[in-house]
C-alpha cells in the first residue's frame, strides 16, 4: 500500500524503476526471496521433520564429508531395516517353519512348530517319566532360523541396535528358546540376545543396544569395551539370524516377532549432520527460516507502527502530551535492552509470541523520535493549516494528512529494523530463552555450545546458523538502504 | 510442605507481611544503600556477591573498550589515507559485516578455533585453578584468560568504529584547510593526524561515549560464552535458576551502569566539542 502511495509522488520514475537499478538493493530482494522460499517449501526441501530424531548418531557429520575429507571417506549412512515377514528367508527349519504371511508387507513374522505326536497308548507311569524328560521318545527339538543378509561396507558404527516385540503362544508342556544372532562375514557369531520360556509368553519388548552393560557382559567384553566396532570390523554380508528353538509340546508353539527394527546410526547424515539427539540439522536449518523471518517481519512491523502512531500524536499534539511521552522514550532508551529481554523473557515465559511482543517493546523509540521530528516540521505546513480551516478534526490530521508523509520514513526504517530483531530473537534462543518447541537457528547454536559441538569439533554445526542469521540480516540491510536511498536521500545517514 | 510456622518466619524474614506500597518503600530505600537482599540459591547478600565479579567485568569490559576503540580509529584513520585500496574495501566490508553478523556466534567460532581446533587459549573462567605461583605469573595467567573474550568483543566491533572513522575522516580531507596544510608542503602523515584527524575526533568520541551502553548489555553473552566469572553471567544464571534478588540486583548494577555511561556521554560531548556548552551554532 505504501509502496503505491510513493509512486504517486515520486512521479517520474517509479520506485521500481529506480530501485531496480541498484544492484546491492537487487541481490538483498534477491537474497530475501530465496529465504522466503526456503521458509513457505519448507516441508518440501527436507524429508524430516524437525521433531523427528535418532535419524543417525549423535553429531553426525554431514554425509558430503566423505568424499572430501579422507576421515570420514567410509563412515556408514544410517541404514534401518524393517525386518516383516518378507525380509527374512528361512535358513534352517526342523519341525516348523515360518508362517505364509497376512499381507505382502506384514510386519508380524509367525514361526509355527508342529505339535509333539505322542504314542496312543501311554501309561500313567510313562507320562510321569516323560515329564522328567527322560522318556525314551523324547520329542525332537524344532528349530526355525530366520536370517537377513545385511550388506555393510563402511567403517565401524559406533552403535547399533535392534527393537522387536514377541510373544509366545504354545502349551504349557512346550519348552522354547529365542535367539539372536549376528554372524560376520568371516563367520564369527555373536549372540546377542536370548530368551527362554516355558508355555505361554505374554507380549513384550525386546531392546538390544551395543551400549547396554548386560549385552556387553553376554559378549564377555567388559564395561570399557565396544561392541559395535567389534562386531562390524570387516566389511562384507552379515546375516542376522533369529533362532527360535523348542522342545514341542501337544499343541503347536507359534512364536510371534512384530515390527523388528534393525538400526545402525550413520557417523555421516544428511546435508548437514545430525545434532546431539540425532535430529536432523539441514531440516533445523530449514524450518528456522520460518521463525526467523516471521520473528524479524512482524517485530519489525509492530515496533514501527508503535513508534510510528507515538511519533505523530506526540509531535503534532505537542505541549505536555509530546514532553511526557518524550520522556518515556528516553527513560526506555536508557534501558539496556539484552539484560531486560532476557529477565522479562524468563518471566513471562517462552514462547515465540512473548519474544515478538517483546523486542518490539524495547524498539519502537527510536522511530518515535524519527517520526516526531518529522511531524514537527509537518505540521507547519500550509496543508495541515489548510485541513484545520475547513474544520477537520486531529485525528483526521493526523491519519489523512501526517501519516501518509512519513510513511517513506517509516518504510525503509522498517526494512533497517528487521535484522536487529532477527539478531535479537538469535541472541535470546542462544541464551536458552526462545520457545523450547520450535527450531530456530539461535537454539541450533544454543545445543551446539551445550551438548557437545566443541569437544567433537563439529564446526559444522555450529556455522550454518550464524550464516543463515547474516546473510538474512545483511539482505535486509542492503534492502533498507536502498529504499532509503531512493525515498529518504536525506536521512540516508541516519539508522 | 511448609508448616505454617515456618512459612510466617519465610514471610516475615523477606519481609513480606507488609503491605505492597511499604514493601516497595523499603525496597527502593535499600536499592539506595546497595542492600540488594540475600539470593535465593546462595543465602548469600546479592551485593558481596556482586563484588566478587565486578571487577572481572570491569577488567574484560575496559580491555575490550580501549582495545576496541584504539584499533577501530587506527584502522579507520589508515584506510582513510588509502582510499580505493584492499584495505579500504575490507573496511567497508568488516563495518557491513559488525552490523549484520550474530556476535555471539563470531565469539563461538573463535572459541571452537582457539580452544579447541589448536588449542593454545584457555576456552572458559578468568583464572586458572589452582592459580600459579607469584604475583607475575597470575598476571600473565588472568592476560591469557582475558585473550579471547576481550580479543573476540574487538573483532567484533572494530570494524564499525574504523568505517565510522574512515567516513567522517574522508569528508574532513576534502575540507579547505587540508588543501592548505597539503600546499605548505606538510608531511601526510602530520596532515592526517594534526589536521584531519583533530577536528573528527569530537564525533567519534561521542558516538563511542554513546554505543557504551550497548557493549554493556553485550557482557552478558560475552560472559556466559566464555563462562567470564561477572556479572553478567551472574544475571543470566539468576535469572535461569529463578533467583529474584540476584537477578534484579545484577540488572540494577547494569542499569546504574547503563546510566553512568549515557551521563558520561553527555558529559565528553560538552568537553569535546566546546559548541555545546556554549549553546551557539557553528558552522559545520
Amino acid at each position: 500500500m505504501s509502496k503505491n502511495k510513493t509512486q504517486t509522488k515520486i512521479g517520474a520514475p517509479t520506485f521500481w524503476e529506480q530501485y531496480r537499478r541498484k544492484p546491492l538493493g537487487m541481490v538483498g530482494l534477491a537474497i530475501v526471496s530465496l529465504y522466503v522460499f526456503v521458509a513457505i517449501f519448507a516441508p518440501y526441501l527436507t524429508p524430516y521433520t524437525p521433531k523427528e530424531i535418532l535419524l543417525a548418531d549423535r553429531i553426525a557429520a554431514p554425509a558430503w564429508f566423505r568424499s572430501i575429507l579422507p576421515k570420514f571417506a567410509d563412515a556408514p549412512s544410517s541404514v534401518r531395516i524393517s525386518l516383516g515377514s518378507q525380509e527374512w528367508t528361512v535358513s534352517e527349519a526342523v519341525g516348523g517353519g515360518l508362517a505364509p504371511a497376512e499381507s505382502d508387507d506384514s510386519p508380524l513374522s509367525v514361526i509355527q512348530f508342529e505339535p509333539f505326536v505322542r504314542d496312543e497308548v501311554v501309561s500313567e507311569e510313562e507320562i510321569d517319566v516323560l515329564e522328567v524328560e527322560e522318556y525314551p521318545k523324547e520329542p525332537e527339538q524344532g528349530v526355525v532360523t530366520l536370517s537377513y543378509t545385511l550388506p555393510y561396507n563402511y567403517s565401524a558404527p559406533k552403535t547399533f541396535g535392534l527393537t522387536f516385540n514377541y510373544w509366545i503362544e504354545a502349551p504349557s508342556d512346550s519348552k522354547t528358546e529365542l535367539e539372536f544372532v549376528i554372524e560376520t562375514p568371516e563367520g564369527k557369531r555373536y549372540s546377542l540376545w536370548g530368551k527362554s520360556a516355558s508355555g505361554q509368553l505374554a507380549n513384550q519388548p525386546a531392546r538390544i543396544d551395543s551400549r547396554d552393560l548386560s549385552l556387553k557382559q553376554r559378549l564377555g567384553m567388559t564395561i570399557f569395551d565396544d561392541p559395535a566396532p567389534r562386531i562390524f570390523s570387516s566389511r562384507g554380508d552379515y546375516s542376522l539370524l533369529l533362532i527360535a528353538r523348542t522342545i514341542p509340546g501337544e499343541e503347536p508353539t507359534r512364536v510371534y516377532i512384530s515390527d523388528p527394527e534393525f538400526y545402525i546410526p550413520g557417523t555421516v547424515h544428511g546435508l548437514l549432520g545430525a545434532d546431539h539427539m540425532g535430529a536432523d540439522l539441514w531440516t533445523q536449518l530449514v524450518y528456522g527460516t520460518r521463525i526467523s523471518l516471521s520473528i524479524g517481519l512482524s517485530a519489525a512491523a509492530i515496533s514501527v507502527a508503535v513508534g510510528t502512531a507515538v511519533g505523530i500524536i506526540s509531535g503534532y499534539l505537542g505541549g505536555v502530551v509530546d514532553e511526557f511521552i518524550m520522556r518515556i522514550v528516553d527513560v526506555l532508551m536508557a534501558i539496556p535492552d539484552l539484560p531486560i529481554l532476557i529477565i522479562l523473557g524468563a518471566l513471562l515465559g517462552k514462547s515465540v509470541w512473548n519474544i515478538v511482543l517483546l523486542i518490539s517493546a524495547f524498539a519502537w523509540m527510536g522511530t518515535a523520535r524519527l517520526v516526531r521530528s518529522q511531524t514537527l516540521s509537518l505540521r507547519e505546513r500550509v496543508f495541515v493549516e489548510a485541513a484545520k480551516a475547513s474544520g477537520a478534526s486531529d485525528a483526521y490530521v493526523m491519519i489523512i494528512h501526517i501519516l501518509p508523509n512519513v510513511l517513506p520514513l517509516v518504510f525503509a526504517g522498517m526494512v533497517l529494523r528487521i535484522p536487529s530483531a532477527i539478531l535479537t530473537e538469535a541472541a535470546l534462543s542462544f541464551l536458552g530463552l526462545g520457545d523450547p518447541r520450535v527450531a530456530t537457528w539461535g537454539r541450533m547454536l544454543h545445543n551446539a555450545r551445550g551438548f557437545g559441538a566443541f569437544t567433537t569439533l563439529a564446526w559444522w554445526w555450529l556455522v550454518p546458523p550464524g550464516l543463515a542469521i547474516t546473510f538474512l540480516s545483511l539482505a535486509f540491510v542492503f534492502i533498507g538502504n536502498t529504499v532509503n536511498e531512493i525515498l529518504n536521500p536525506r536521512y540516508r545517514e541516519r539508522s | 510442605m511448609f508448616t505454617p510456622e515456618a512459612k510466617a518466619e519465610l514471610r516475615r524474614q523477606f519481609g513480606l507481611d507488609d503491605p505492597p506500597l511499604v514493601q516497595y518503600v523499603k525496597y527502593i530505600g535499600s536499592l539506595a544503600k546497595f542492600d540488594l537482599g540475600l539470593s535465593f540459591s546462595t543465602r548469600r547478600p546479592v551485593i558481596n556477591e556482586l563484588k566478587e565479579r565486578l571487577p572481572n567485568t570491569m577488567v574484560l569490559f575496559l580491555s575490550s573498550f580501549v582495545l576496541t576503540t584504539m584499533i577501530g580509529i587506527s584502522v579507520g584513520v589508515y584506510t582513510a589515507s588509502k582510499r580505493g585500496t584492499f584495505a579500504d574495501s575490507f573496511v567497508t566490508g568488516a563495518g557491513l559485516f559488525a552490523y549484520a553478523v550474530p556476535s555471539f556466534w563470531i565469539q563461538l567460532l573463535l572459541l571452537m578455533l582457539f580452544g579447541y581446533y589448536i588449542p593454545i587459549l584457555p576456552i572458559h573462567g578468568t583464572m586458572s585453578a589452582p592459580p600459579p605461583d607469584g604475583f607475575f605469573l597470575q598476571l600473565l595467567d588472568r592476560i591469557h584468560h582475558l585473550i579471547l573474550p576481550a580479543g573476540s568483543n574487538v573483532v567484533i566491533a572494530f570494524g564499525s568504529w574504523a568505517l565510522y572513522t574512515r567516513n567522517t575522516m574522508l569528508e574532513a580531507l576534502g575540507q579547505d584547510y587540508i588543501v592548505t596544510a597539503r600546499a605548505k608542503g606538510l608531511h601526510e602523515k602530520t596532515v592526517l593526524r594534526h589536521h584531519a584527524l583533530r577536528s573528527v575526533l569530537p564525533p567519534i568520541v561521542t558516538l563511542i561515549f554513546s554505543a557504551l551502553p550497548g557493549m554493556v548489555a553485550g557482557a552478558v553473552i560475552t560472559e556466559t560464552i566464555f563462562s567470564w566469572h561477572g556479572v553478567g553471567k551472574y544475571l543470566l544464571d539468576a535469572v535461569m535458576q529463578q533467583d529474584y534478588p540476584a537477578a534484579q540486583g545484577a540488572f540494577y548494577l547494569i542499569a546504574l551502569a547503563v546510566v553512568t555511561c549515557n551521563l558520561a556521554a553527555d558529559v565528553v560531548y560538552g568537553i569535546v566539542d566546546p559548541r555545546i556548552r556554549v549553546g551557539e551554532g557553528g558552522a559545520k
